[in-house]
C-alpha cells in the first residue's frame, strides 16, 4: 500500500452543494450572447467579428492588468470579462474603427470594476459605462457608422446614415417612412424589426435573437421575468409619445438592455419588489430620455440611473421573512 | 430539475425557500437496523441542551446497563451506562460539538443479572406527572440531533393551549435514513409513544409529518394507527399521517408547524406558542421505552452512509460507541474520504477525531469523497439572490456576509442574524461558495459577546 491516509477537512456545515458557480454563470450568459453575435455577423458582415473581438481583448486586458496591480489571483477565467466585453461590443455601430472598442473596453473595465475591486463589486454595468464613455470619446464615429444589412433579402438596403429612432426622433412619423419607403405595409416593417433586418448596433438589431438567448437564461434559472417585464411595460407607457409606437418597442436597444444588461446581478437589486421598481424606472427613463431628451435612445442612461439606485431599493425592498407579526406570547 | 419549476405542489410545505438537494438515500434507505455492540463505549458527559452533567462513578468500578454514571446537580438529565462493566477511564477526551468534554470509558463485562427492561402492562394508565418524572429518568432527548431534555419540552407552560402535537418524521437532511428505519421496522413502538406524549400534553389531535419520499414509511404508520385503535384508548387521540413536499428543511420545527397546521411562529417564538409541541420519530420512540419498560436511552439508530464508507448501514448502536468501531464494523473508510461528519451533510458536523464518540443526538455519520462536497475556496458576492430565493426564513444572508467582511457584525440583526437556525440553504445555493452559515455563526458569536460585555 502506497496509498497516504486521506486528509479530513473540517468546516461549517452544510457539506453539499447545488453545484452551480459564478464562471459557469458567466460563461452561460456568453453563450446565450452568441445568437445575437452570430446573426449581427450575418448581416453585417466580419468587421463585428473583429469589432467583437478587440472590445473582449480590452475589456480582459484591464481585468489583467487590475489584479496584476492588486496582486490578486486572476479573474480572467471566470468569464466575466469576456461578459462585459461582449456586451460592449453589442451596443457598438457595427461600422466604428476596430481599435476604438479596445480602448472603450479597457477603460470600461478598468475604471468601473477594476477600481471598485473586481466582480461583485462594481456600481455601475460595465458594458454600459463602456458605451458611455466612448460616445463622449468619439462622438461621431458612435452615431454615425451604421451600416445596412444585407442578407440576400433583397430589398431592405434604404436604412443608412441613421437608425430608425434618429430618424424618428428628428423627422417624425413621415420622415422614418420617407426613409423605409420601400417597406410595403407595417407588419413587413415590424417582422423586419423583429428578425433584425434593420441597422442599429451590433447586438440589438434582432429581437428574434435576443429572445432566443434571453430563454435559454431563464430555462437555465439564471434569470428571472421581473426586471425585463417591467422594462417593457414602463417604454410602453411612454409608447404614445411617439409617432410609431412600434418601431418604438422593437426598434433600439431595449431588448438586449432588458434581458442582458438591466438583469446583471451586480447592478441589480435582489427581492422581486425592488426588481419591479428597478425595471418601471428604467423604462420610464428610457421614455423620458427617448421623447424629451437630447438622444434617440435612452436605455443605456436610464439603466446606469437606476444602477445608483440599487443601494437604496435593496434596502426598502426586503424579503418577507417567515414569522408571524408581534411577540410570543 | 424540472422544466415547470413554478407550479405549486399539491402536498403541503412551507411557504418560503427551501431547496431540493439529490436525496443519497438509496445508499440505505433498504438495509434494515442492524445492531453493533463494541467491545468499549466511551460516554461524553455533555448529552444534552443545558447545565453539564458530572461524573458519577471512578475508575474501576463496576456499572450495569442502565446504571446513572452522570447526572447534572440538582435534577436535570441523567446519563447512564450504555452496557455493563468496568469503568476504564474518567478523563478528558474528544467530544462531537464540545470539541473536550468529560468522557467516561466502560469495558464491557457482560453480567448474568443485567436488567431487562420489560414491558409494564399498566403503563397506559400511569398519571401524567409520573410519566414526565420516568421520561426524565431515563435522559430522554431530543434525538433529532437537537438533544433538548424532552421532559422540559414536555412540561408546558401554565398558560399555554396546545392542541396539536406533531411527531417529526421528515428526515428531510439528504443521505439520512435511520428515522425511516424506524418507522418501519418499529412503527407500532412510534405509534405507541406519540400516543402516551398526547396524552401527557393532554392533546386529542396528533399529526405525523413524512416526507414524500417516504411513502412506504407513511403508509406502514397509517396501518399501524388502524390495527392499534388509538381513538378507543383512554385518552382517545386522533393520530394523521400526513405526506409532505420532499423539501429542504422541511423538519426543522417552523417550517413542519407551517407545513401542517398552516400557523406561522412568531419571531423569538417557539411551536408552543401557536398550540403545537413537535417531537421526533425517535424521541417518541425513546419515551415509549422509558414509559412502558422504564428503560433509559442507552442506544440509537443512526445511519453510516456516503460514498467514502465501504459498507453504508443503518446501525442501532450503545450510546458512546466510538466512530472508529463503527468504521471498523462498516469494512473501513476509502482512501478518498475527505470529509467526515456527524449529523446530515446540511447541519451535521465535520471530526478530525475517530476517538469521537455517538452522543444521543447522533443521527449519521457520513464520509464524503471530494466529488460529493466542494473544497473550494470562496469569491465575492455577486449579488444573484439565490440566498435569499433559499432561506426558508426570509432572511438576508448575502448582506450579512457583505457586513462581516468589512467587519462590521454588530450591523447585522437588521438581516435577520438573530432568527438563523444555520440550516444551510443559503451556502447550498451560493454560486460563489460562500460560507454563509459560517458567517451568521460568527455574528451571533460577536452579539453573544457584545451582549455578556455590556451586562
Amino acid at each position: 500500500m502506497s496509498e497516504s491516509p486521506p486528509t479530513l477537512h473540517l468546516s461549517s456545515g452544510p457539506h453539499i452543494f447545488s453545484g452551480r458557480s459564478t464562471a459557469q454563470i458567466m460563461w452561460m450568459v456568453n453563450l446565450s450572447l452568441l445568437p445575437a453575435l452570430l446573426w449581427a455577423w450575418a448581416v453585417f458582415g466580419w468587421p463585428v467579428l473583429a469589432i467583437t473581438a478587440s472590445s473582449i481583448l480590452g475589456c480582459v486586458a484591464a481585468e489583467y492588468l487590475a489584479c496584476t496591480i492588486t496582486k490578486t489571483a486572476s479573474t480572467i477565467p471566470d468569464g466575466s470579462a469576456i461578459c462585459s466585453g461582449l456586451l460592449l461590443a453589442y451596443t457598438l455601430p457595427p461600422g466604428i474603427s476596430i481599435w476604438m472598442p479596445f480602448v472603450g473596453g479597457m477603460l470600461a473595465m478598468f475604471f468601473c470594476k477594476g477600481v471598485f475591486g473586481g466582480l461583485g463589486y462594481n456600481i455601475f454595468n460595465v458594458a454600459l459605462v463602456g458605451r458611455s464613455m466612448m460616445m463622449t470619446t468619439f462622438p461621431v464615429e458612435m452615431t454615425t457608422r451604421w451600416l445596412t444589412p444585407t442578407l440576400g433579402m433583397g430589398k431592405v438596403d434604404a436604412i443608412s446614415g441613421a437608425t430608425a429612432l434618429a430618424q424618428l426622433k428628428a423627422e417624425g412619423h413621415d420622415g422614418l417612412v420617407k426613409m423605409l419607403s420601400i417597406v410595403a405595409d407595417n407588419i413587413q416593417l415590424w417582422f423586419d424589426f423583429f428578425l433584425g433586418m434593420r441597422s442599429g448596433s451590433i447586438g440589438e438589431v434582432s429581437v428574434l435573437m435576443i429572445i432566443l438567448g434571453a430563454a435559454f437564461l431563464l430555462w437555465k434559472r439564471i434569470i428571472k421575468l421581473y426586471i425585463p417585464i417591467s422594462i417593457f411595460v414602463g417604454v410602453a407607457l411612454m409608447s404614445p409619445f411617439s409617432a410609431a409606437p412600434m418601431i418604438y418597442m422593437l426598434g433600439g436597444g431595449i431588448w438586449l438592455g432588458a434581458f442582458f444588461m438591466a438583469t446583471d446581478y451586480v447592478t441589480s437589486p435582489t427581492t422581486p419588489k425592488g426588481q419591479i421598481v428597478f425595471g418601471l424606472g428604467i423604462g420610464l427613463l428610457t421614455g423620458i430620455i427617448r421623447n424629451w431628451g437630447g438622444y434617440p435612445e435612452g436605455i443605456c442612461y436610464a439603466i446606469l440611473l437606476m444602477n445608483i439606485l440599487t443601494p437604496a431599493l435593496n434596502d426598502w425592498f426586503r424579503p418577507k421573512r417567515l414569522t408571524a407579526d408581534g411577540a410570543p406570547s | 430539475m424540472s422544466l415547470f419549476r413554478w407550479h405549486k405542489s399539491v402536498l403541503p410545505t412551507f411557504s418560503r425557500g427551501g431547496i431540493h438537494p439529490d436525496e443519497h438515500k438509496g445508499l440505505t434507505e433498504n438495509l434494515p437496523i442492524e445492531t453493533f455492540i463494541p467491545t468499549t463505549v466511551s460516554i461524553p458527559v455533555s448529552q444534552s441542551l443545558g447545565p453539564a452533567a458530572e461524573p458519577l462513578v471512578v475508575k474501576a468500578a463496576m456499572v450495569k446497563r442502565g446504571d446513572v454514571i452522570a447526572a447534572v446537580p440538582g435534577g436535570g438529565v441523567p446519563v447512564h451506562a450504555p452496557i455493563s462493566g468496568i469503568v476504564k477511564s474518567v478523563q478528558s477526551g474528544p467530544h462531537a460539538s464540545l470539541v473536550y468534554d468529560t468522557i467516561i470509558t466502560i469495558l464491557a463485562k457482560p453480567s448474568d443479572n443485567d436488567p431487562e427492561f420489560a414491558e409494564q402492562s399498566n403503563w397506559r394508565s400511569l398519571p401524567v406527572a409520573q410519566m414526565l418524572e420516568r421520561i426524565r429518568d431515563a435522559g430522554v432527548v431530543g434525538l433529532g440531533g437537537a438533544a433538548f431534555p424532552t421532559y422540559r419540552k414536555l412540561t408546558l407552560p401554565k398558560d399555554a393551549s396546545i392542541d396539536t402535537l406533531i411527531i417529526n418524521g421528515s428526515e428531510c437532511e439528504p443521505y439520512l435514513t435511520c428515522d425511516y428505519r424506524l418507522m418501519l421496522e418499529e412503527s407500532d413502538k412510534v405509534v405507541l409513544g406519540s400516543w402516551a406524549i398526547a396524552k401527557i400534553i393532554g392533546v386529542k389531535n396528533c399529526v405525523i409529518g413524512i416526507e414524500s419520499n417516504k411513502q412506504p414509511a407513511a403508509e406502514r404508520m397509517r396501518q399501524t394507527i388502524a390495527e392499534l385503535g388509538l381513538e378507543a384508548m383512554d385518552p382517545p387521540v386522533r393520530m394523521t399521517v400526513v405526506v409532505t413536499e420532499t423539501k429542504y428543511p422541511q423538519g426543522s420545527e417552523k417550517q413542519l408547524v407551517q407545513s401542517l397546521t398552516g400557523r406561522l411562529v412568531p419571531k423569538g417564538g417557539l411551536p408552543l406558542h401557536v398550540g403545537v409541541v413537535v417531537q421526533n420519530v425517535a424521541t417518541a420512540y425513546a419515551c415509549l421505552e422509558a414509559i412502558r419498560n422504564e428503560k433509559p436511552v442507552l442506544e440509537r439508530v443512526l445511519t453510516v452512509s456516503g460514498a467514502g464508507i465501504k459498507t453504508p448501514k443503518n446501525l442501532r448502536v450503545p450510546i458512546g460507541t466510538s466512530v472508529e468501531d463503527i468504521v471498523a464494523h462498516c469494512g473501513g473508510y476509502t482512501m478518498d474520504v475527505v470529509k467526515i461528519l456527524i449529523g446530515g451533510p446540511m447541519m451535521g458536523r465535520t471530526i478530525a477525531d475517530l476517538g469521537v464518540s455517538v452522543t444521543k443526538g447522533t443521527s449519521g455519520l457520513l464520509f464524503l469523497t471530494a466529488a460529493e462536497t466542494n473544497l473550494n475556496g470562496y469569491q465575492p458576492c455577486i449579488s444573484c439572490g439565490e440566498c435569499l430565493d433559499a432561506c426558508p426564513m426570509g432572511l438576508e444572508p448575502n448582506r450579512v456576509s457583505q457586513y462581516m467582511e468589512v467587519g462590521r457584525p454588530l450591523e447585522t440583526e437588521q438581516f435577520g442574524v438573530k432568527e438563523c437556525f444555520e440550516c444551510g440553504c443559503c451556502s447550498y445555493s451560493c454560486p460563489s461558495n460562500r460560507p454563509l452559515v459560517q458567517f451568521m455563526q460568527a455574528a451571533k458569536v460577536a452579539y453573544r459577546r457584545h451582549e455578556r460585555k455590556s451586562k
